[in-house]
């Protein structure tokens, strides 16, 4: 259950792979959708530490195309409770998360991403 | 916000007489002594008020608090989620609604204090000569309770305790089922005698107590069950290394979980501190470097791990955000400042990706927690010790945090080692640099200098702490593996 709050904080921590390392792209997705009750108060709290454009673009790429363009100034509760289903609704079950720069493939599944890097499975 | 909470007046006790504030009795469990006071402050900060310790001796039953600014507690009453025996001020019906919600596992009953002297006789005098304390409860229906801390009191002088109080002129009937008040007699014994149960010495020490308290009580704690609810022993899926619910919660607690904040476990393990602080309301994230910790052993489409499935059993799956299978020394997180805490029993048990000694593991978790914290949030960890080495300089001294930290701290001792619960706090406003978790400086230990307690604390533990020498040149430079 990759949620897209929890995915906006995630960039690409290869060696060396500071370009184009976030957001990652999903692909492959199974997508699971679990209402649960909007907390506004720590919606808006979050607000400041989110990167809007990438939440934007992912959400759009999952199917999910409620957000605008630019981060809203003043929040209606229609777009809080828009906000709240694409943070806090929305689980990737299954597929993969991918860098942009350097390639790397984040497999997911059953909610569970994998960004344990090659590396470090080799020396196990 | 609160920081001089942590400013004890701790000379104060043993009050002769009730002051004009409330004073509210906490009985408290005799286990965990020192993680009482710092649970404690960790509640009041966490809504706002301050309190007063009249009472704090670690080895005694109770505890006497005064919560002293009437504006704070009317804040807590406002706020809504919060259960505190506030139901002291604004007195027209202190019994309407007898609960309490203090979050201390430690913690069995809360109850307000209308007198304590030194025996019967004054207790009597101080209610004959105080009435108005008394007063509001004399028409109701009530039930009496006493007890013995550290002796167990024969149930004919319970009786004729209880019995004494008519004198003041109850007009309520004795109620054992749904009574409208209810009084507590509480006798307070030393507990040095306390370890001998021979009936002619329990006899002889019977009303030898050290103080009498004559109480109403308010409530009883709802966390304490959930020790029980939350036993290791019943839960759906755990491991080898999860935490005993008692503990982990008095671990949460010290995080300040509530409804809104993030709080984050980087060694999460089969999910332990991820329960407790979700209980309480806080969303919460964890990361394994084995995520077959977090999964369990199935696999496939469609399988729940374990994680999900613990969760799922106590009411809190939606607020476990994610989990994820990554080494925090090589973590993800794209940005610094936004977790409102880190709770976490660092694995000392098991070895990481690569060498890493624990004195480093603690800086850069320290180091972390500095830079991926809000201002004001709570870093909160275990430090595993070997009790005799064990100095204050061995907790990370890291400029943007700090320690807090309640007389000689928190420790959980099993005797040749010991795990201290170690809480600070994030007083820097940014975010500063990212850790590097490069683990390449070699933990300085010449002859002379302090050795950390936790300094190879693995190594010793399979050692099984045999006394440590001087340091000689191999043991004492665990340098970089290269």
């Amino acid at each position: 259950m990759v949620r897209l709050i929890t995915h906006n904080m995630l960039a690409c921590h290869v060696k060396n792979c500071t370009k184009d390392n976030f957001p990652l792209v999903f692909s492959e997705v199974e997508l699971v959708i679990r209402e649960s009750e909007a907390n506004y108060d720590f919606l808006r709290r979050f607000m400041p530490k989110l990167d809007w454009p990438a939440l934007v673009d992912t959400a759009r790429s999952l199917g999910d195309e409620t957000l605008p363009d630019d981060q809203p100034e003043e929040w209606t509760d229609e777009q809080l409770q828009a906000l709240h289903h694409v943070l806090m609704e929305m689980h990737v079950e299954e597929g993969n998360m991918t860098c942009r720069g350097c390639g790397h493939v984040y497999p997911i599944s059953n909610g569970i991403p994998n960004m344990l890097l090659a590396e470090h499975e080799v020396g196990r | 916000m609160l920081t001089s909470s942590f400013v004890c007046p701790a000379t104060v006790s043993r009050p002769s007489k009730v002051s004009k504030m409330p004073l509210y009795v906490l009985r408290v469990c005799m286990e965990h002594a020192t993680f009482r006071i710092p649970s404690l402050l960790s509640v009041a900060q966490l809504y706002g008020f301050s309190i007063k310790f009249i009472s704090e001796d670690a080895d005694r039953g109770i505890v006497v608090i005064e919560l002293d600014d009437d504006e704070d507690v009317d804040k807590l009453l406002e706020r809504g989620t919060l259960i505190l025996p506030a139901g002291e001020k604004l007195p027209p019906d202190p019994y309407a609604k007898p609960s309490s919600d203090l979050r201390l596992t430690m913690l069995s009953t809360a109850s307000r204090l209308l007198a304590q002297a030194d025996s019967y006789d004054q207790l009597h005098a101080y209610l004959h000569e105080h009435p108005e304390g008394l007063r509001p409860y004399l028409d109701k229906n009530f039930k009496f309770f006493v007890e013995g801390i550290n002796h167990r009191i024969p149930s004919s002088r319970q009786r004729k305790s209880i019995d004494a109080f008519e004198q003041h002129g109850y007009t309520g009937k004795a109620a054992m089922k749904d009574p409208e008040v209810e009084f507590i007699i509480y006798e307070e014994y030393d507990l040095n005698e306390a370890h001998s149960h021979e009936k002619s010495h329990r006899l002889e020490r019977d009303g030898q107590f050290r103080q009498v308290y004559f109480c109403v009580k308010m409530g009883e704690s709802r966390a304490r069950p959930l020790i029980q609810a939350h036993s290791v022993k019943t839960r759906s899926y755990y491991g080898n290394t999860s935490m005993e619910a008692e503990m982990g919660f008095l671990m949460a607690g010290q995080a300040l979980p509530a409804p809104g904040k993030i709080v984050y476990d980087p060694f999460a393990g089969t999910g332990s501190m991820l329960y407790s602080c979700a209980h309480w309301g806080a969303t919460v994230l964890g990361s394994d470097i084995d995520g077959r910790q977090m999964r369990g052993k199935g696999q496939g489409k469609g399988y729940v791990p374990g994680v999900y499935r613990a969760a799922d059993q106590y009411g809190v799956r939606d607020r476990v955000l994610d989990c994820m299978t990554f080494d925090i020394t090589r973590g993800p997180w794209r940005r610094g400042g936004w977790l409102d805490a880190v709770v976490t029993d660092p694995p000392y048990y098991r070895p990481p990706s690569r060498p890493y000694e624990l004195v480093n593991l603690t800086r850069d978790l320290v180091l972390f927690a500095r830079w991926i914290l809000v201002p004001g949030g709570r870093l909160v960890f275990f430090l595993p010790t070997v009790s005799e080495d064990y100095d204050a300089v061995d907790v990370p001294v890291v400029e943007g945090m700090r320690e807090l930290k309640w007389g000689e701290g928190s420790v959980q001792d099993f005797g040749k080692w010991g795990r201290r619960l170690i809480t600070m706090e994030k007083t820097a406003d940014d975010d500063g640099a990212r850790p590097s978790f490069d683990d390449s400086e070699a933990v300085e230990v010449d002859s002379g200098a302090k050795i950390p307690g936790h300094f190879q604390f693995r190594e010793r533990y399979h050692e099984k702490f045999t006394p440590r020498l001087q340091p000689s040149s191999s043991a004492a430079s665990p340098g970089p593996e290269t």
